[in-house]
């Protein structure tokens, strides 16, 4: 009887352990979440998204100074106003070589910005919150770890486009020596 | 009187939008938070409840943190996860990449992983970002179909290039942080 009892209680711990966490989650990310997502929603319905549009018609352009534009300014502009997964529609304004390596990039950039702008992909939060949590308990502050991630989160997304749009040319390429060996 | 109606109009028309907007935008966090981020709270919850109370978090804290607690264990764990064939399983949601980040948080709790490597663990848990949903998201582009046929393995193929690559970089941009 002795055992049984113990036994409870060692099951039911587990889950007062998890309930102890899911209050310190509630009450210290989900406030902040809301105000927070609530204030960048409302910016971005004033500001109208459809003002990017713009910066799609010229990123598809040909030249070294286009790619930062296409595979930096772009998937920041798309993924900052457009959030998962409505940003991957940016990709209309290119051409059809630029397409993959633009998806790609985009979609490299839905966790960087999430220390700092949440509302991107809140569905996703624990990308970021897991190890956030634990430098945060750990006791350094999070913020120094936030902007590294979503600045170097911008270099990783600029050269992922470039690799990417490599390895599309290289392999669209022999696509079409493939169906056409007779030429 | 005319002029100061117009004027009353306007003041009011703009009040109402922003105010409008503000209200829209306050349900539509209020209905993401609920929908999307309390249900995988509870769930992580639960995992973490349950690594702190069994002592997985010991045996994690020996097998684990080793290989997360340096930059050729977390390029290896980088390169497993954006294996091409593997990438586009491990995606769905960002159920694995969160599991693993959860993991690695409690590590770093308790310093058995030391703090500078967090920068460069959050790329290595995230190679595989997006692997699952090339075909929708290149569709959402207005992709042609024989756009999609070569994008997806180029992506996946560049993934394996530059997953591990974002590590590296990672690494030496975390020189200077959580030293003191």
């Amino acid at each position: 009887m002795q055992a049984l009892a113990s036994a409870a209680e060692w099951f039911i711990g587990l889950f007062i352990a998890g309930g102890e966490q899911f209050v310190g989650l509630v009450t210290g990310i989900v406030p902040l979440l809301i105000v927070l997502m609530t204030f960048v929603n409302a910016l971005i319905t004033l500001i109208g998204p459809e003002k990017i549009d713009k910066v799609g018609e010229a990123a598809g352009k040909e030249g070294l100074i286009y790619y930062p534009i296409r595979y930096m300014i772009l998937p920041f502009l798309a993924v900052f106003f457009l959030t998962n997964p409505m940003a991957y529609t940016m990709g209309r304004f290119l051409p059809e070589k630029y397409k993959p390596a633009f998806y790609d990039s985009a979609v490299s950039f839905v966790h960087p910005p999430l220390g700092i702008f949440p509302h991107v992909n809140p569905g996703e939060y624990f990308v970021w919150g897991g190890i956030a949590a634990g430098i945060e308990q750990a006791g350094y502050r999070v913020s120094d770890l936030a902007i590294r991630y979503l600045l170097i989160g911008l270099v990783v997304i600029l050269f992922r486009g470039i690799v990417t749009e490599r390895i599309t040319a290289i392999m669209s390429k022999r696509n079409v020596v493939a169906e056409e060996p007779a030429s | 009187m005319k002029g100061i109606n117009k004027l009353l109009e306007s003041i009011g028309r703009g009040v109402g939008k922003v105010v409008g907007s503000m209200y829209q935008a306050g349900r539509d966090s209020v209905d993401q938070v609920i929908k999307n981020v309390l249900p995988f709270m509870a769930f992580i919850s639960l995992i973490i409840g349950i690594i702190l109370k069994t002592g997985i978090g010991d045996w994690i804290a020996r097998t684990l943190s080793p290989l997360a607690g340096s930059l050729l264990g977390l390029v290896v764990l980088s390169i497993i996860i954006a294996i091409p064939v593997l990438s586009p399983l491990l995606g769905p949601g960002a159920v694995i990449a969160s599991i693993i980040g959860t993991l690695l948080g409690t590590q770093f709790a308790t310093k058995a992983i030391p703090a500078q490597y967090a920068l460069p663990a959050l790329f290595a848990i995230n190679p595989q970002v997006g692997c699952d949903f090339i075909p929708v998201g290149l569709a959402l582009g207005e992709a042609e179909p024989e756009t999609v046929e070569v994008g997806v393995p180029a992506i996946l193929f560049s993934r394996f290039i530059t997953g591990p690559l974002a590590v590296v970089l990672a690494y030496f941009a975390s020189f200077g942080l959580f030293t003191n």
